[in-house]
């Protein structure tokens, strides 16, 4: 009952919050342009398939490279305040004084938040397919659509993870102020320093050696087997590092949905192109480990703001 | 025989080694306007959180309209409502949708929740206010709002914690009229905790008087004077044009004068019996004008002061 109340008050709050509406619309105009550029990409090639709206994506950004980009500072900005707001303004002192359970406070509020991302992310996707099948002339088959829904679902549980973060953030810091900067941090980071770091990390553990000297044949050297797995090496050890990151998780497992077996820029023995096409079960096996992990997360963030919340020394001015 | 709504044993709270309740045994009777008195961080919000179910004792018990504060504090927060000391709002809605969502957290259906409101509001005198966002509220304002969601429950007893805080004499007046109004017509039960001696004179019968999380004292104001001031003593101000020490000396050798306090012009002449008369008399023997003559009644702040002192 009170988890109820305090669920329809915070979704009412995002929906109606100018944070939220604005990121909606950036989201929904950068998609419906990404879409856009999905559909040129399919008239150029028509064995792309339909999914190619979601990574086809001429001129820059794909929407898994929106996601990447902007899901954490989506879902972190729907929790970074949840708690700390109504602890320095007063308010959650007269919340509790209130016949509920305190619990009902914090699964209020990140449910509320769940459902505000899901349709922001389903509406997106929704809007990106309509779209397309519009000026395309044709839609999704029978399993494109079962792919589309699970990458839905995935994105949901994505930006789920951000925001049960942010929830954490607004749990353990008193001050909107330092759980702010908490966030652009992790943000900056996991979209963008990580992959910085990684290939400083990989030029230091195995570098690229230079021919050096007039007369150095670099087609030699680049056509060399030590070469190739010197570059493979590389990229395991780049990949393993960006992993850290729930954007890049995100990444390989929408990747591994959409049909396409990322992961390797060169495939083992006997893989020519870059992608291979993949199953949904084939899919689902691969970007399992990527799921699960980005899950797991979820619930450690969730589970540690719960318990934190109950335990909260409510008083006054925080 | 007034029942008791809140009985106290031995609650005790520590955080980590400050005791910020100690042993209190406290008994609050239905329909009083008891007053909690004690100075900053004696531990009155404390122990009001702790009533309230909001942060868990580390020993002792107690009870709030029969309920138990640990095992059944969401009871207690259905039947009884607290104003926080330093209780905030949701100030991006209005008055009536802050008032609307207590409402809802504490069950009542949509009818009776708009007329309480409504009612609530006039109650208060925000009736005008009653769609304007929160963030365009006085201190003040806010305060009486904080009041009205504390009464949308119904409660039996409604804790207010330091309710004039920050407000000036005028916001002051109006909270207290508000709450001597609630006690009067309505019955309600008021335990108010205040560090402000004066305000808790003006509005309790009963105090309690808290220090370094102990009880120091409870009981009726004047009960408390007469304590503080002796039984059977009493004590005379003078104002003179002219104080000589023959007639200080003049004045102790009176039967019945125990001493004599001089500051200035002004004698303060405390008396096991009446002496009023053979003290004048003596005085203008001594061909000095009396100016003034009073009895030297005790302040709140002197019973506070004397208390504290034993302490
Ligand atoms: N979270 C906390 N951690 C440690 N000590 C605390 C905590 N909260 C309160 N205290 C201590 O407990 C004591 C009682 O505090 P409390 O707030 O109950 O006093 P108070 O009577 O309400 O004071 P005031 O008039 O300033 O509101 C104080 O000494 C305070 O320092
Ligand atoms: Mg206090």
């Amino acid at each position: 009952m009170g988890v109820t109340v305090v669920f329809r008050k915070e979704l009412a709050d995002h929906l109606g919050s100018r944070r939220y509406l604005v990121l909606f619309a950036l989201i929904l105009l950068l998609s419906t342009m990404s879409a856009y550029q999905g559909v040129l990409y399919i008239r150029d090639r028509p064995q792309a398939g339909f999914m190619a709206i979601f990574w086809g994506a001429q001129f820059g950004f794909s929407f898994t490279y929106l996601m990447v980009f902007f899901g954490p500072i989506i879902g972190l900005a729907l929790g970074f305040d949840a708690v700390n707001k109504e602890r320095t303004s007063g308010s959650l002192s007269v919340l509790l004084s209130q016949p509920i359970y305190r619990d009902a406070v914090i699964n209020g509020k990140f449910l509320a938040g769940v459902t505000a991302l899901s349709l922001l992310g389903v509406s997106t996707i929704t809007i990106m397919s309509s779209l397309a099948t519009t000026l395309l002339g044709f839609g999704p088959g029978a399993e494109d659509l079962l792919r589309i829904i699970l990458i839905a679902s995935l994105t949901i549980l994505y930006l789920a993870f951000w925001l049960g973060l942010g929830l954490l953030f607004s749990t353990v810091t008193k001050k909107t102020s330092t759980s702010i900067l908490m966030s652009i941090a992790t943000w900056l980071l996991c979209s963008i320093m990580i992959s910085i770091i990684a290939a400083l990390v990989a030029n230091m553990v195995a570098p690229i050696p230079m021919p050096s000297g007039p007369g150095a044949n670099m087609t030699r050297l680049f056509e060399s087997p030590e070469y190739r797995e010197l570059i493979q090496r590389r990229f395991t050890i780049q990949s393993n590092i960006q992993r850290i990151s729930p954007a890049y998780l995100y990444n390989e497992a929408v990747q591994a949905i959409m049909g396409r077996a990322g992961g390797s820029f060169f495939i083992g023995p006997g893989g020519g192109s870059p992608f291979r096409s993949l199953d949904i079960s084939q899919a689902l096996t691969m970007s399992w480990p990527q799921i699960t992990a980005i899950a797991v997360g979820l619930v450690a963030c969730f589970a540690a703001s719960y318990i934190l919340f109950l335990r909260l020394e409510i008083r006054p001015g925080g | 025989m007034p029942q008791p709504i809140v009985e106290t044993r031995e609650l005790t709270k520590y955080y980590g080694e400050v005791k910020a309740v100690d042993h209190l045994n406290l008994t609050v009777y239905e329909g009083e306007l008891f007053g909690f008195l004690g100075p900053n961080g004696s531990g009155k919000t404390t122990t009001l959180l702790m009533l309230m179910g909001l942060t868990v004792p580390t020993s002792g018990t107690a009870t709030v309209a029969g309920y138990d504060i640990v095992k059944e504090s969401r009871e207690i927060r259905r039947v009884a409502g607290l104003l926080p000391e330093g209780a905030g709002y949701y100030e991006d809605l209005t008055a009536r949708q802050n008032m609307d969502y207590i409402g809802q957290l504490n069950g009542i259906p949509k009818p009776e929740r708009e007329r309480r409101i409504k009612e609530l509001l006039e109650a208060v005198g925000l009736e005008r206010w009653a769609d304007t966002k929160v963030e365009k509220f006085s201190r003040g304002m806010k305060q009486r709002l904080g009041i009205a969601e504390v009464l949308i429950k119904r409660p039996k007893i409604a804790f207010f914690d330091e309710p004039t805080i920050g407000l000036d004499p005028q916001g002051v007046k109006e909270i207290r009229d508000i709450i001597l109004r609630l006690n009067r017509e309505e019955g309600l039960t008021v335990f108010y905790s205040s560090h402000l001696l004066y305000e808790v004179q003006q509005t309790c019968r009963r105090v309690g008087f808290i220090r370094d999380g102990r009880l120091i004292a409870t009981d009726t104001i004047e009960n408390l004077s007469k304590k503080v001031a002796g039984v059977e003593g009493k004590t005379l101000e003078f104002e003179l044009t002219e104080v000589t020490p023959e007639l200080v000396a003049e004045i102790k050798a009176i039967d019945g004068v125990a001493s004599v306090e001089q500051e200035g012009l002004r004698l303060y002449v405390h008396m096991e019996r009446d002496r009023s008369r053979e003290v004048s008399e003596t005085i203008t023997k001594h061909s000095s004008v009396i100016l003034l003559m009073r009895p030297r009644e005790y302040s709140l702040e002197d019973i506070f002061l004397k208390y504290y002192e034993e302490a």
